[in-house]
């Protein structure tokens, strides 16, 4: 039980180690105003959890910590410049309607940042899906000026993207401050399966689906552009590392792990190509979630099934001995 | 005497059919987002519902369980016509934005399954007592949804602006009620149980001080 | 490719998560895999051939009588009630204990009388669907819809009904709001 709830807070926190060099990159091209936006929803979510879990008569223990990371995953989702009441309305959503209404991290059926996204898409669609530039700095209480559409939207409308590989791999262009800094994301992806952070199998399922499909039918002229993009734009690999390898979501058999990654990236790609659904990778995880559901309960039959033969083989060998040893004696 | 009393009056809270018995839903998740709509369905569904349960109960007794519900289904359906004709004169409005949910009302589970599993097993009196204050359950729970919902989602109450900060839009949507409901369901039935904790603990002590 | 598009056209219009119709119904068919396809199945057979022979009542009620469709609807239904128990009951007694509870369920079920005017309603705006082939393949669909639905529910009916959960929302309030999380991600790809 200690060893099971230490490696929880050993998870939690390589997570929360990654997000934070996101958030530090955010910093660099939106300036304090990103921080103060990461800052609210940190808070907001320590202060959800305690009064839910006060509510559900259980102390707050580092394991629920957890909160943090969710909130910092949706802060990172959202745009620098997000209007704080709406960051504040989204992560009460993901602590008390997303995770606690549920039973909390002992029962977790939603990844709560995606829940909250789809939320905020839902009622505030509008505001989510506009952005500064890079470097276009935003005072902690000034208005944003100067919004524009990401470069997500501008690929999935014109199937064009106006910037450098180079910029693409240091996330100097437009979208969730914490969704673009690509090869971060890359980085943070290969620590966090070689410490077993997150769902090996489903990060592996969600890139091949993708890929795969990138590849086959492709956005754009060049088979190699559509792969490279599909990957970068629309949340995809930030998507693939937060909310779908999610441990406390995906199945815990790679293989059934790897399925689950790929349907979702399947289908999440074909959104974006046949209705350019911005961001589609979010929503799609969170309509999966019966599946993975399924996928679990299934490798809980295996598990009990598996332990049932064992215990019949263990008492037919025992058996067998103590006949043995009856037939020795006489 | 308790108990008789509580199944008689249980219809707003102890026993509300709408967030215990989850009867009824449909027109306060898809329809409950305004208080408007409210009170259209208010008005439609005690009208109905008062009338068909008092006009099933001349209904024999001694028919088979499948006619007679098939009977109150029909009752219910002839009682909407009249409903329906004076809501055009006084909420002419309120049937379009409402639309299939005015005559889903009329066949609803109240109506067509607990006249026979509750409320036909009392006498007339008690029948109806119970019966007037399970259509208050109803109409106090549309009335707080439409409010709610109505005031977060719209900035309104009745159609009148009202100062509201941040809007959440999701909240007139269809899973907006849902998840409204849900979240509904659960402090009614939090409130419940501290009631029953509460009166639990009375007993406990009046009955040791009577020692 | 676009068959993944027509399943998300087809969750879009689901009964239960856009309209929340049948949702009591829905519950007590995601209690159990013997619930699921008892409930399922008749709900589908209500709702296909109770949309045959709405269209037949629609085709022939005149626009001002458009009144008594909800006690022609009702009539139907009730007919089909009794056709169904008295079909069970000859196929097989040993069948009819167990069966019969799901017809009484889902005969006056919002999911079916909300079906039919749905169905209706699309039609009266469209008139290419007033076709008896278009009505009964909407009424099968609203039963496909109905059995998706109760599906990605029982996925999640024992995480809903476990101890974990906090008692007062255990189970109904718990299936609201995860229905509920499940439509808003429907709504979204709209």
């Amino acid at each position: 039980m200690l060893k099971k709830a230490r490696k929880e807070r050993l998870i939690w926190l390589d997570i929360m180690i990654t997000l934070l060099t996101l958030e530090l990159m955010s910093y660099f091209y939106y300036g304090i105003r990103s921080v103060a936006l990461a800052g609210v929803c940190v808070c907001t979510a320590v202060i959800a959890e305690i009064i839910s879990l006060r509510m559900m008569n259980r102390r707050f223990t580092a394991d629920d910590l957890t909160c943090t990371s969710d909130a910092m995953i949706i802060a990172l989702m959202f745009p620098a410049v997000m209007d704080y009441k709406v960051a504040v309305i989204a992560v009460l959503f993901a602590v008390i309607v997303a995770k606690n209404v549920f039973g909390g991290r002992l029962n977790m059926i939603f990844s709560p940042a995606a829940a909250a996204y789809v939320f905020v898409l839902t009622s505030w669609g509008h505001q989510l899906l506009q952005y500064t530039e890079p470097h276009v700095k935003t005072g902690i209480f000034d208005t944003p000026t100067g919004l524009v559409n990401s470069a997500s939207h501008n690929f999935n409308m014109t199937g064009n993207v106006d910037h450098t590989d180079f910029e693409i791999l240091l996330g100097n262009f437009s979208g969730p401050c914490g969704a673009v800094s690509i090869l971060l994301l890359v980085v943070a992806a290969i620590v966090l399966i070689f410490r077993r952070s997150i769902s090996a199998g489903a990060f592996i399922g969600t890139v091949c689906g993708v890929g795969f499909f990138a590849c086959v039918t492709p956005m754009i002229n060049s088979r190699a552009g559509s792969l490279k993009y599909s990957l970068v734009m629309n949340m995809v690999l930030f998507a693939a590392i937060y909310i779908v390898s999610d441990i406390r979501i995906a199945p815990k058999r790679n293989y059934y792990a790897f399925f689950y990654g790929l349907f979702i990236g399947v289908i999440s790609y074909v959104l974006v190509v046949t209705a350019a659904k911005e961001n589609a990778i979010v929503i799609v995880s969170v309509l999966f979630t019966p599946i993975a559901l399924g996928f679990k309960n299934l490798e809980k039959r295996i598990e009990k099934a598996a332990s049932e033969h064992n215990a019949d083989m263990s008492e037919a060998l025992d058996a067998v001995a103590d006949r043995k040893e009856i037939a020795a004696d006489e | 005497m308790n108990s008789h009393r509580k199944n008689l009056l249980g219809g707003v809270l102890h026993d509300n059919i709408v967030l215990s018995g989850l009867m009824v839903i449909s027109p306060v998740i898809i329809c409950g987002d305004t208080l408007r709509n409210a009170l259209a369905l208010i008005y439609a569904f005690s009208a109905i519902t008062f009338l068909a349960v008092l006009i099933s109960s001349f209904v024999p007794k001694k028919l088979p369980y499948t006619a007679k519900i098939i009977i109150y289904a029909l009752i219910s359906a002839a009682v909407y016509i009249p409903v329906k004709l004076a809501a055009e004169e006084f909420y002419p409005d309120s049937i379009e934005r409402i639309g299939i949910y005015y005559p889903l009302l009329a066949v609803n589970s109240l109506i067509v399954f607990q006249t026979e599993a509750k409320f036909f097993k009392m006498k007339k009196l008690d029948m109806m007592i119970s019966l007037i204050f399970c259509i208050i359950g109803f109409d106090a729970v549309m009335l707080l949804t439409g409010f709610l919902r109505e005031l977060f989602a719209y900035g309104t109450i009745n159609s009148k602006i009202v100062d509201v900060n941040t809007l959440i839009n999701g909240l007139s949507e269809p899973f907006g009620g849902f998840i409204f409901l849900g979240l509904m369901c659960g402090v009614y039935r939090f409130i419940r149980s501290l009631i029953s904790k509460n009166d639990k603990q009375l007993r406990s002590e009046a009955s040791v001080s009577d020692k | 490719m676009f068959l993944i598009n027509d399943l998300i056209t087809l969750l879009a219009a689901n009964l239960i998560l856009s309209q929340a119709l049948g949702t009591s119904t829905i519950f007590i068919a995601a209690g159990s895999r013997k619930n699921l396809v008892g409930t399922a199945c008749v709900i589908t057979l209500f709702t296909t051939i109770g949309s045959a022979a709405a269209y037949c009542i629609d085709a022939a009620l005149p626009s001002a009588l458009s009144d008594l469709r909800l006690l022609f609807y009702t009539l139907i239904i009730g007919i089909l009630y009794v056709l169904l128990l008295t079909a069970v009951y000859f196929a097989g007694r040993s069948y009819f204990e167990d069966f019969r509870k799901y017809i009484h369920v889902s005969a006056f079920n919002c999911a079916v009388m909300g079906t039919l005017f749905t169905i209706n309603k699309r039609a009266a705006m469209d008139s290419s669907l007033f076709e008896l082939g278009e009505y009964v393949s909407a009424g099968f669909e609203a039963g496909i819809g109905f059995i998706i639905a109760a599906l990605i529910l029982t996925a999640a009916y024992r995480k809903l009904n476990s101890s974990k959960v906090p008692s007062a929302f255990r189970g109904f309030p718990a299936m609201l709001v995860y229905l509920g999380i499940i439509s808003m991600a429907v709504y979204s790809l709209k």
